[in-house]
């Protein structure tokens, strides 16, 4: 595999590959690792603990098993397998050339998630959550999307097991991508804007707003709406809950595989952070090998938008997932269900709260998190494009941006550090943002957390 | 049909070209130094971009208007006020009052800051100006960037229509409040800029979403999103009342102390504490007062002019000694999505070097509820922003 030439070492691999066979036949769930059990959910009326009936008529009997199942392993039914071929094992790289640019001492490995039929990691647990519907009986599923990348794999998966399916659009993102409402036809779903008038949630946001861009948090209540209005209907949602981080993991297992066979371990693990589901996937593993003690010193850091910075300004604390108040009560880093993001270009990272494991583990101090601005983040995708050739999703070149401070910092301590970041996403239908990037036209935003403290008379109100 | 009162001031922009800062008063110098007029071929160049069909311009006679108008082939135009031929102030208030009694809905001119400062005299805060810049040195924010751009804005209105009335939907041209910047030109000669915040007039400005691309922004109109900022800054004010507020000029500003039921004045600086007026129209002395026995305080204050100076020299009140006591962290910056972007540098030049640099690189400045925005800071020279490029 390495072959030296006078003493120089060239010609080093470059994608580590696992055969079809190697992809995992367990989703790994580190609820087992953990020392304490988790602050359950709450119900949004009783306030008291949900329980498997008040989610049943959203979820499938399967997902709420899952939801709350504190088995470390769980097995990936060999149907999910057949369909995760079309693209996993998903390639893990080492981004060489990305290393000579920065002339630093890091070795820096990214798993790329962008391989998957619809761009990105959102359908490791798309074609979860369509096959056990399907297996309960549901006809159609309804769901919410940020940057379209959700949409685009529910729409994929309840195509493959034969679902009909309904996506509210956040409308920001509706407007700046029109080719992902494409490829959601193409692929048989339903895309529409949101706020919508299909719901009530949806008409009471733009009777107070009618120029509203939406957010992930209305849209949520509108797909939730449906769902609970509709017999045949169950609801799935991309990111933040226990079942989808928990199908993400074939991420990071299979990148633990991966950096085996070049004999490494990562010293640092990094993903960028909407709800949580990538990050999650791809570090979790790894950050159970941290709770088990078996490397207690790995880093391990999320990267998130200072627009939306909810696991570095966030409290934590028990909020609604979505904007309406009809999800059931999460403990997490959140910055307020009504809060509305501003209009960044990275769409899937417009998320008031977060994975309530993620905030768990970030609030223990397991894991850590970064956040950026637009600009210096599409700097980072531009080198990340110019030297590895890849053009990432905004979101995903959080994670780059992240990645290339750490290689940066080992500049300068001379620290040889190996790190890994999952690159979640292609960015071929963002490409209105780059050119928005090169007209100078992207803002700076900010969450003024200190003032917004103040203004809340220093004592948040927990709903 | 838009009915548009236009006027040049045919010296505007003569005193760049031989070396002179601005004209006001130095006019035979000037033309002693071989000056040439400048400003009608930029009011040409504007004209030649507007849509003329359906404006009808009001203007004044020879070079004040009619010629350039002429030159340009623009045939409907009625020539309200007939000047004399050494053009003066006096020529320009007149001129603007009969385009006032024509009832003409915006005035477009061509001049400097001192051809706004009297048009906005005249025009006051209710009938929307538009500047063509052609006079060397612009800092009222009632210019537009270029001729062309000047042009766009006129041919966006008649397309369009004003933002907010009837039938416009998104796409009318918004009012936005501009300031209206004095400088003093014998300072400014001598290699000084000393600005005097003079008022704020109403100009057009382009609507709350970019066009072309059909991108929805968090750009809403300008009243929208002042009233946005004005309710966090209220919330914060109202939490924190043992805080000293001082409030700086501007409608912004303004808008705050309404939501406390005070009057603010409009161009001089007023504290709140409490809840409720501790001072108006504050000058230095005044503030030094009010900040004795280290009183906790805030600044809350916008940005001002084309130049987007947020503690300029004109703003003689806060000295460098008021700021320190006040500290630059406790400076709350706020402004219009709208007036961020079309602020292309924005600066601190309060006298004291060493004072303006603590502010850092990057200013944050509010521009909604709940949200900030961090830009660079640039010296007047230019902006900088640290590239990542190379590391
Ligand atoms: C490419 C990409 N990366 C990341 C995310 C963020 O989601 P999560 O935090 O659940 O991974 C999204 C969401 O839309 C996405 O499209």
């Amino acid at each position: 595999m390495y072959i030296f030439v006078q003493g120089i070492l060239v010609g080093m691999q470059t994608r580590i590959l696992l055969d079809e066979d190697q992809i995992p036949q367990k989703w790994y769930n580190i609820i087992a690792d953990l020392p304490s059990p988790m602050d359950p959910p709450l119900h949004p009326a009783t306030k008291k603990p949900v329980t498997p009936d008040d989610l049943s008529p959203i979820f499938p009997m399967e997902l709420i098993r899952q939801e709350v199942s504190d088995r470390r392993y769980i097995d990936i039914p060999d149907e999910v397998r057949d369909v995760l071929r079309l693209w996993r094992p998903s390639p893990l790289y080492r981004a060489r050339r990305l290393e000579q640019h920065l002339k630093t001492p890091a070795k820096i490995y990214f798993k790329w998630e962008g391989v998957s039929p619809a761009g990105s990691h959102k359908p490791n647990t798309a074609v979860a959550q369509a096959y056990y519907n399907m297996k309960q009986g549901i006809e159609r599923l309804a769901t919410e999307t940020g940057a379209g990348q959700w949409g685009s794999a529910l729409a994929l998966a309840t195509q493959i097991f034969g679902l009909e399916c309904t996506i509210y659009m956040v409308r920001a993102s509706y407007e700046q991508k029109p080719y992902r409402k494409s490829v959601m036809q193409v692929w048989g779903a339903e895309c529409i804007p949101s706020p919508s008038t299909r719901t009530n949630s949806g008409k009471a946001v733009l009777e107070k707003d009618p120029d509203t861009t939406g957010s992930l948090g209305i849209a949520i209540s509108e797909a939730v709406e449906d769902a609970k209005t509709h017999d045949n209907t169950n609801y799935a949602l991309g990111s933040v809950l226990n079942h989808v981080c928990l199908h993400q993991t074939v991420i990071g297992l299979e990148a633990r595989e991966q950096l085996a066979i070049v004999d490494e371990y990562p010293d640092v693990v990094i993903g960028c952070v909407g709800g949580g589901s990538n990050f999650a996937g791809v570090s979790f593993p790894f950050a159970g090998d941290k709770l088990t003690g078996k490397h207690p010193d790995i880093d391990i850091i999320g990267a998130e938008p200072s627009a939306c910075p909810t696991l570095t300004k966030g409290l934590y604390a028990y909020d609604f997932g979505d904007v309406a108040g009809l999800t059931p009560l999460m403990k997490m880093f959140t910055l307020g269900h009504d809060f509305v993001p501003p209009a960044i270009h990275a769409g899937g990272l417009r998320y008031h709260g977060d994975s309530p494991i993620v905030s768990r583990l970030v609030h223990d101090g397991v894991m850590r998190a970064v956040a950026y601005y637009q600009n210096e983040v599409f700097d980072a995708a531009q080198m990340f494009a110019r030297t590895e050739g890849l053009i990432v999703a905004p979101e995903s070149a959080h994670a780059v941006k992240a990645a290339i401070d750490c290689a940066l910092e080992c500049r300068k301590t001379g620290e040889a550090k190996t790190i890994l970041f999952n690159n979640s996403g292609h960015g071929d239908f963002d490409m209105s943002s780059y050119d928005a990037y090169y007209g100078g036209k992207l803002i700076d935003y900010e969450y003024p957390a200190d003032l917004i403290r103040d203004s809340l008379g220093r004592l948040p109100k927990i709903p | 049909m838009i009915r548009v009162g236009f006027l040049i001031n045919p010296i505007a922009g003569m005193g760049g070209t031989v070396g002179l800062k601005g004209t006001d008063g130095v006019l035979a110098e000037a033309l002693r130094r071989g000056a040439v007029p400048g400003a009608a071929k930029r009011a040409k160049t504007a004209l030649s971009l507007i849509d003329g069909g359906p404006v009808h311009f009001f203007t004044c006679s020879g070079a004040m208007g009619e010629d350039a108008l002429r030159e340009t082939g623009i045939t409907s135009f009625t020539v309200v006020y007939r000047g004399s031929e050494m053009t003066s102030e006096q020529d320009t208030r007149v001129a603007c009052r009969a385009f006032i009694e024509n009832n003409v809905e915006l005035v477009l001119f061509c001049g400097g800051d001192g051809t706004a400062r009297v048009i906005y005299e005249e025009a006051g805060d209710r009938l929307p100006v538009l500047g063509i810049p052609a006079g060397v040195k612009m800092y009222s924010a009632v210019f537009a960037v270029t001729p062309a751009a000047a042009a766009g804005l006129v041919n966006a209105i008649t397309r369009d229509g004003w933002s907010g009335r009837p039938g416009s939907g998104h796409t009318g041209v918004l009012l936005r409040d501009t300031e209206v910047v004095d400088v003093d030109e014998d300072a400014y000669r001598n290699g000084e800029l000393r600005t005097r915040l003079f008022g704020f007039a109403k100009s057009p400005g382009l609507p709350g979403f970019v066009q072309g691309t059909k991108q929805v922004w968090e750009e809403r109109e300008e009243e929208r999103a002042k009233d946005d900022i004005a309710r966090f800054v209220y919330e914060i004010i109202s939490a924190t009342p043992e805080i000293l507020y001082i409030l700086g000029p501007g409608t912004t500003t303004s808008a705050v102390m309404q939501k406390f039921g005070v009057e603010k004045t409009l161009l001089g600086f007023d504290a709140l504490k409490d809840c409720r007026p501790a001072g108006r129209d504050l000058n230095e002395k005044d503030m030094l007062a009010l900040l004795e026995r280290g009183q906790k305080a805030r600044l809350v204050i916008s940005i001002i002019g084309a130049q987007g100076s947020v503690l300029g020299r004109g703003t003689q009140q806060v000295s460098p000694d008021v700021l320190k006591r006040i500290g630059v962290e406790n400076v709350i910056v706020v402004a219009t999505p709208h007036k961020v972007r079309e602020t292309p540098l924005i600066f601190i030049d309060t006298g004291d070097t060493a004072l303006d640099r603590s502010f850092g690189n990057y200013i944050r400045i509010i521009t909604g509820y709940h949200i900030a925005q961090r830009k660079g800071l640039g010296l007047p020279s230019g902006p900088e922003r640290p590239e990542m490029t190379d590391p």
